[in-house]
């Protein structure tokens, strides 16, 4: 009889699907982004954060970088602090991705300074010479359009100034990709959640060891260079010949940074590679 | 011979357009492919591969899978029903409007009007003609059926029709946007929730776009090859209803170890394994069909397509699972194996499959043996040998870079930064472009190969009894 | 047990009865030849 009734056998087919649907697709909105679900620091893009957001979906940035960080420990000491469903609520659409062919950007907001997204989004290989992420120098070309970036707040929803609106005026689209990646992961305060002190006396294990330094160097070359130059002589911060930095000292602004200056700190490093590197660049002194 | 009442022009032109996009998709595939190991590949702002991946994915998803799906659907509705098509205005139209439909989604998405979600990229304009589109199909197609003349429905037809409602909801339900101006909207849910839906849509697009169809076509061309019927209808009528029923719940596999609530992860993880049963019900049905027949894979190149095509599923069915165990993912997520396990679905299981129907009706819609069976044998190797190039390597890949982020000292820390666990990938892309340019060849040496046996003039009637038969 | 878990397991046991149901009906042996005939028909040349 079903065999035969295309009509009941779709009706049929249709509730199939639909029981699945239902309890997996539909229920979790009675869950998510609901109040129990919000943070409160959290809070909806600025004009030009958003136009930025949409400049990195209208070039397809998702399609190679993730922003999602599991709460997994290799992840979470790669990245960051691992992602909650209250830092999404204004995100339309998700960006979570699905593969990191580059690195994850969840967190990556207040990690480096303004210049450093300015050379690295017109040039990366310049900073990181084996990187197969392409340039891209012409957001620098193209000026905003603060009308369309108006109407796209008032579809939104989102609360925005004159203020906001006037000083789009005379930005590039290059302006408004960085400000979306500084705010990146940093409406929750997790970095100074994060902060990791040092406790106890700093005593360099490795004093002069030849082998050190040369390590050293590899550590250098893959974290440091790319602001401070291949010959430590400075780029984007500041060259680190002749700093006359203890190494105690050296080690304490490698690991925790210096916030204000926009200098990450390599806490992740661990203190082998950071006693390698603190051996290493004093050496070159 | 045809019973001349049905509708083969329309077959033919599915075709010819099919193989169009399936060209354009494995062209711009080899190309984004040696984008990654180059950058200066690269030609900004419009041929980026950020641009050029969606383009990639659609025109395969799109222009040659859904582009085969009404070729081979509205020829099997045909004969199955032994009807001809409700209507023929409607089904050109179709034909008109899907070529309109992909050539609008390139153009619009080479100019960065994208949506961003994987599979759904299109604007919300086209979003509207793609519903159009597949509203006029699923309308052609229901309504032969329910005029058909043959009492009984076969199983192929059951596949056709889940996979007509599967599409339509899914496609409108994550197509829901407000729109901002004529190519700018904004997703109608939100973050998490957003996340949930898409890959509700996006891992069902893969059930109902690109398993249920070549289910259909795999049931209806293995005994159409091999002249001996499917082994079981009615093992093909419970692995039916558990499949239909059990992939709604497994979207979330995609999402696992991320904000969307753990019991959804839980149950999509649950629904994966149990989703193994199902898919092995077809596989083993079409194994068990070759009964007494196996000979014909030696002699008939059809059902090597068609037996690799399922051998390919039945892996994919058991990989697939195994990805969606919360602790595998946590290991291989993010990495090249996905995209591997991907193309072991698209390359291995579903051209295969509609590179054996092409060849079937083709032959016998213009009534003439196949130009070449031994180009069909190339084709088939380097079909074969191009996915598999391109797999294997990429799931080294994938593991060992996996490996890699998770590496740590003795001290706590990573052992590799990021920069140093990409460089490794690059011997990996080259393996992968040379296998996309190895499988592009086979692609050219088919178009070529069906080329010629439909424009040779002298006529050639077929001399074989079943096609295929060389 | 709590709602929730009685919930569950009533869900379940309730598909799992619908499977059962599909299962018997498909093989019963009085539809054998009206299941499997299909089959045969679309074998028929066309």
């Amino acid at each position: 009889m079903l065999e035969k009734k295309p009509v009941l056998f779709m009706l049929l087919a249709t509730a199939a699907i639909l029981v699945g649907t239902i309890i997996t697709m539909a229920m979790p909105f009675l869950w998510v982004n609901t109040d129990a679900d919000r943070i409160e620091t959290v809070t909806p893009y600025t004009p030009i954060q958003q136009e930025g957001r949409d400049i990195y979906i209208r070039e397809g940035c998702n399609n190679c970088h993730t922003q999602t960080v599991r709460p997994l420990v290799a992840e979470v000491l790669r990245y960051g602090d691992y992602s909650k469903s209250g830092e999404f609520v204004y995100d339309r659409p998700f960006l979570w991705g699905s593969r990191r062919t580059g690195p994850d950007l969840a967190r990556l907001g207040g990690k480096y300074p303004d210049a450093w997204h300015y050379k690295h989004m017109e040039s990366p290989r310049s900073m990181v010479p084996q990187t197969n992420m392409p340039d891209y120098p012409w957001l620098n070309d193209t000026a905003l359009d603060p009308e369309s970036i108006r109407n796209k707040m008032e579809t939104l929803g989102f609360p925005y100034t004159e203020e906001q609106i006037k000083e789009l005026n005379g930005k590039t689209e290059m302006d408004a990709m960085v400000a979306y990646l500084q705010k990146l992961g940093s409406d929750i305060p997790w970095r100074k959640v994060a902060e990791t002190t040092i406790v106890g006396d700093l005593t360099n294990p490795f004093p002069g060891d030849a082998s050190a330094i040369a390590a050293g160097k590899d550590v250098y070359s893959s974290n440091c260079a790319a602001c401070h130059g291949d010959n430590l002589e400075g780029m984007i911060g500041p060259a680190l010949t002749d700093m006359g930095m203890e190494d105690a000292d050296l080690y304490q602004v490698i690991h925790s940074g210096i916030p204000d200056g926009g200098m990450p700190g390599f806490s992740n490093l661990g203190s082998t590679k950071l006693w390698q590197l603190v051996n290493f660049i004093n050496a070159e002194k | 011979m045809e019973n001349p009442s049905y509708n083969t022009d329309i077959v033919r032109s599915f075709v010819t357009w099919s193989l169009v996009w399936g060209l354009v998709a494995v062209l711009v595939g080899v190309i984004v492919s040696f984008q990654m190991i180059n950058p200066d590949l690269n030609f900004g702002p419009y041929l980026t591969f950020g641009r050029l991946r969606p383009i990639h994915t659609n025109a395969g998803i799109y222009g040659w899978g859904v582009g085969t799906i009404f070729a081979t659907f509205l020829y099997m509705v045909q004969r199955l029903c032994k009807q001809p098509l409700w209507s023929d205005k409607l089904a050109k139209f179709q034909l008109w409007f899907f070529n309109a439909t992909i050539i609008a989604s390139a153009v619009t998405l080479l100019l960065g009007y994208t949506t961003s979600k994987e599979y759904h990229e299109m604007e919300w304009p086209i979003d509207i003609m793609v519903v159009i589109l597949w509203v006029v199909f699923a309308v052609n197609i229901i309504m032969t059926i329910i005029n058909r003349k043959e009492e009984q429905m076969y199983i192929s037809l059951w596949y056709m029709m889940a996979a007509l409602i599967g599409v339509a909801i899914l496609y409108l339900v994550n197509a829901a946007a407000v729109p901002a101006s004529l190519f700018k909207s904004y997703s109608a849910y939100a973050g998490t929730n957003d996340a949930n839906v898409h890959w509700w849509f996006g891992h069902n697009a893969v059930a109902m776009a690109l398993t249920a169809p070549p289910l259909a076509m795999f049931y209806y061309f293995l005994p159409k090859s091999t002249g001996v019927p499917i082994y079981s209808h009615r093992l093909s009528i419970i692995a039916f209803w558990s499949l239909i029923f059990m992939y709604l719940w497994t979207g979330a596999h995609h999402l696992l170890w991320t904000p969307v609530p753990d019991w959804v992860q839980t149950l999509a993880m649950a629904f994966s394994i149990m989703l193994i049963a199902p898919s092995w019900g077809s596989v083993i049905n079409g194994y068990l069909s070759m009964n007494g027949q196996w000979h014909q894979m030696k002699e008939n190149y059809l059902v090597k397509f068609l037996i690799l095509g399922i051998t390919f599923y039945g892996l994919q069915t058991l990989q697939g699972p195994m990805q969606s165990i919360r602790s595998f993912s946590a290991f291989i997520h993010y990495t090249d194996w996905v995209p591997a396990h991907i193309h072991m679905g698209t390359m291995g299981w579903v051209s295969m499959i509609s590179y054996a129907c092409i060849y079937y009706l083709v032959t016998r819609i213009s009534g003439r043996d196949l130009y070449s069976v031994p180009l069909a044998n190339l084709h088939f190797w380097l079909a074969l040998v191009g996915q598999l190039l391109w797999t294997v390597p990429l799931w080294v890949a994938g593991v060992l870079q996996a490996g890699m982020w998770n590496a740590m000292n003795e001290d706590g820390s990573l052992t590799y930064t990021f920069m140093e666990t990409m460089v490794e990938m690059y011997p990996f892309w080259w393996a992968r472009g040379i296998a996309g340019v190895i499988f592009m060849i086979g692609v050219l040496i088919f178009i070529y190969n069906i080329y010629m046996t439909v424009r040779k003039k002298e006529s050639a009637p077929s001399t074989a009894t079943a096609e295929g038969r060389a | 047990m709590d709602w929730a878990s009685i919930l569950y397991l009533g869900i379940t046991f309730g598909l799992f009865v619908i499977f059962a149901l599909i299962v018997v009906r498909t093989y019963s042996r009085k539809r054998k030849d009206e299941n499997e005939v299909a089959k045969f028909r679309m074998l028929d040349d066309d």
